[in-house]
């Protein structure tokens, strides 16, 4: 782990990760912090140049950087979205239970929340974080992108973070600008998917990005949320919105949440899709998703959205691009399986808040999890702190567990023989000679206690999956990557436990490449190691586990 | 003589079975014994556009009332394009319950019954909703695997909506 990416920023931050000066707004200094701004963002966009003849050459994400992981989850739900139900507080206290150390409240944007619901939910945010004071908790929005799905929002706390949160939406969210005026949106696109609404999806990132230019907030980040849900999320909207703003739209749920929707009916459970992927093509999807007799982008596999679960997929494709495009997993919690509570009997139209749950005293056919109780988002980060854990995020230290399965991964992409003793890490970059050999040790600490399934998993094998980086790709809505694949598969000895290492050689490497890792339980694999399409209603979330860690990309000089 | 007959739908908001019950009211006037929906992408916003196929030549009568309960004409087109799905087809009343893939083909218009990744040696719980695509030219129904042992179609009439469909 390394903090190579905020190697640009480092000069402009004399004290504690912040450069930003809360008490002098004088223009002058408003004036200075742009221009010192904008030679971080100009340096920052030559680093994402893929990789092709880019003067920068420093490598990001070294290798034992000294930072440590931190769980989170960006997805979690709140009595101040209709279709959810419980407290702020509900929410962080499981969360805190069930292992996590940040977690990100993301209600629905629409003409209900931005009106009402913001100003509820921000001074509960606040009595949340005094409360649980070892827990971060971030105030972001479930956004409606126009054009397409949703997407987590969020930026860390901040004198202007609510004021740009109420702006972004008011602006920007696609339920807000496809409502008419005479219900209080602004008319503006036909539906909230339709493509009328891409542009404006570009303009909300801009206008993120503009706020972090102008100081008035350290970093925004922005995430596609159950991407290939409903089909809406077109290849090249995920380019755009990527290429418009790399600082911010920074990736994707690799894995939706509602991980216990497929239990069945007789298990207590709902009984429908997992992640309550059940959808089919609608009038605002793109057609390339279309199902086939071979797949169904329409469903989860293994618990994954079908843009990450398949090797050389969409993820893939972005990937094979040479730019970083981060996966997470989260818990998309709004109503927990098992429990008895049923939402409030507020007006969520009228009031932006269903009320305080009410107890029914029965169990509630439910499909969702608590905040980190079965997925989990690891980052690496250099402190608890939550400008670190966001520029963990966007580094793209990232790891997205289920269930537990692992405890612990290191991962190390090194050429020694052109003198790089060091390495970088998950999410990092590095640079090595052509003709040199790059050497990838994988370190795994296995599950050493009962998840919170009950049982302790035990991690089956190991994939690592590389693929050619080709650059930056003609067709835009190109979907597949047909050079990635998985190029070893290192089983698990039964009976294995603690630290299991293993390692593989990239031979005289001529041309520059990603990798990555996923991991499995070995429960729920097809012919080739892959993940099965998950049963509508027939489905034990327990007994399919994975885990997949964010790539690496090796450049050839 | 068979002829097509397309049309732009009206927008009509709630589930695609809502959606459809509209559009089967909407052409009722019609009989037509073929109807198929699909996205046309060809302008900045996609709509939906129906063909409906006619074994016979609607008076002109039939066509103004369709015209005006549609909002604009129907045209006359050479039929449904590739993926077009199809919301009634003859044989769909009797395909209510459990079935096996045989007795679709053999009860309906529906040309053959896919698996993804599964054979469809299975019976088939259709829900009393069936919603086969047109394939190069023919009637293909997509179906998976589901809980207990049965297949089923990959459409279902009213998946899960998140915060109302949003």
């Amino acid at each position: 782990m390394g903090a190579g990416h905020d190697h640009h920023h480092h000069e402009l931050e004399p004290v504690d990760g912040s450069w930003r000066d809360e008490a002098d707004d004088r223009p002058l200094s408003v004036a200075r912090r742009r221009f010192l701004t904008g030679m971080g963002v100009a340096a920052a966009a030559t680093a994402v140049g893929a990789g092709t003849a880019a003067a920068d050459q420093t490598p990001r994400n070294q290798w034992n950087s000294g930072d440590r992981w931190y769980a989170g989850d960006h997805h979690i739900h709140t009595k101040y979205s209709p279709d959810a139900q419980y407290e702020v507080a509900t929410q962080v206290a499981n969360a805190r239970r069930y292992g996590l150390d940040w977690v990100v409240i993301t209600d629905h944007g629409g003409v209900a929340h931005q009106k009402f619901s913001i100003d509820q939910v921000a001074p509960d945010i606040e009595a949340a974080r005094r409360q649980f004071r070892d827990t971060l908790v971030y105030q972001g929005l479930e956004w409606n992108i126009p054009g397409a799905e949703h997407a987590t929002v969020f930026l860390p706390p901040g004198r202007h973070t609510v004021d740009i949160l109420r702006a972004f939406e008011a602006a920007y969210d696609g339920g807000v600008l496809s409502t008419p005026v005479a219900q209080g949106g602004l008319g503006k696109i036909q539906r909230a998917t339709s493509a009328d609404g891409e542009p404006y999806a570009l303009a909300a990132l801009r206008y993120l990005d503009a706020q972090v230019f102008a100081g008035r907030a350290e970093i925004a980040l922005m995430l596609a949320n159950h991407p290939a849900r409903r089909g809406v999320d077109s290849p090249h909207e995920l380019r755009g919105w990527r290429d418009t703003a790399p600082d911010v739209a920074i990736g994707m749920e690799g894995a939706p949440g509602h991980q216990a929707s497929a239990i069945t009916e007789a298990n207590g459970g709902r009984g429908d899709g997992r992640g309550f992927y059940e959808a089919s093509p609608g009038v605002d999807s793109f057609p390339g998703y279309a199902p086939t007799a071979i797949e169904n982008p329409y469903r989860t596999y293994g618990g994954f959205d079908w843009m990450t679960a398949k090797v050389g997929g969409v993820w893939d494709s972005l990937l094979a691009e040479g730019r970083p495009w981060t996966i997470t997993a989260t818990s998309d919690s709004h109503q927990v399986f098992g429990d008895t509570f049923a939402p409030g009997t507020q007006d969520h139209a009228t009031t932006g808040s269903r009320g305080a749950p009410i107890d029914s005293g029965v169990v509630q056919q439910y499909g969702d999890y608590w905040p980190g109780q079965y997925s989990s988002t690891l980052v690496g980060a250099r402190s608890r702190s939550y400008v670190d854990i966001m520029r963990g995020l966007r580094a793209g230290k990232v790891v997205a567990v289920h269930g537990r399965l692992i405890d612990g991964l290191e991962l190390r992409v090194r050429a020694r023989s052109d003198g790089d003793t060091r390495g970088v890490s998950i999410g990092g970059r590095t640079f090595v000679r052509r003709g040199t050999d790059v050497e990838v040790t994988i370190e795994v600490t296995l599950a050493s206690r009962a998840n919170f399934g009950g049982f302790v998993p035990k991690l089956a094998k190991v994939d690592l999956i590389a693929g050619a980086v080709t650059g930056p790709s003609a067709d835009r809505d190109a979907m597949t990557a047909p050079g990635t694949a998985v190029v070893e598969t290192f089983a698990v000895p039964a009976g294995a436990r603690g630290k299991i290492r293993f390692t593989h050689v990239f031979p005289r490497v001529d041309r520059a490449f990603y990798l990555r890792l996923r991991g499995s339980d070995g429960k729920q694999l097809d012919a080739a190691g892959n993940p099965l399409m998950d049963v509508p209603g027939d489905d034990d979330p327990w007994s399919d586990l994975w885990f997949y860690a964010n790539p690496v990309f090796v450049d050839v000089i | 003589m068979v002829r097509w007959l397309g049309a732009v739908c009206p927008p009509v908001d709630g589930s695609a079975a809502h959606v459809d019950h509209v559009l089967l009211s909407t052409v009722d006037i019609l009989a037509a014994d073929l109807v198929c929906t699909h996205a046309d992408h060809t302008g900045a916003v996609a709509r939906t556009v129906m063909t409906a196929r006619l074994n016979h030549e609607p008076t002109a009568a039939v066509l103004a009332e369709l015209a005006d309960r549609l909002g604009l004409p129907a045209v006359w087109v050479a039929g449904p394009p590739e993926g077009a799905r199809c919301v009634r087809f003859p044989g769909q009343e009797a395909l209510t319950g459990v079935h096996s893939a045989a007795e679709i083909v053999a009860a309906s218009a529906i040309d053959e019954v896919v698996g993804i990744g599964v054979a469809v040696d299975s019976p088939i719980d259709t829900r009393g909703f069936l919603r086969p695509t047109f394939t190069e030219g023919r009637l293909v129904l997509l179906v998976e695997q589901a809980a207990g042992g049965v297949l089923r179609p990959v459409e279902i009439a009213a998946p899960h909506q998140c915060c109302g469909g949003h």
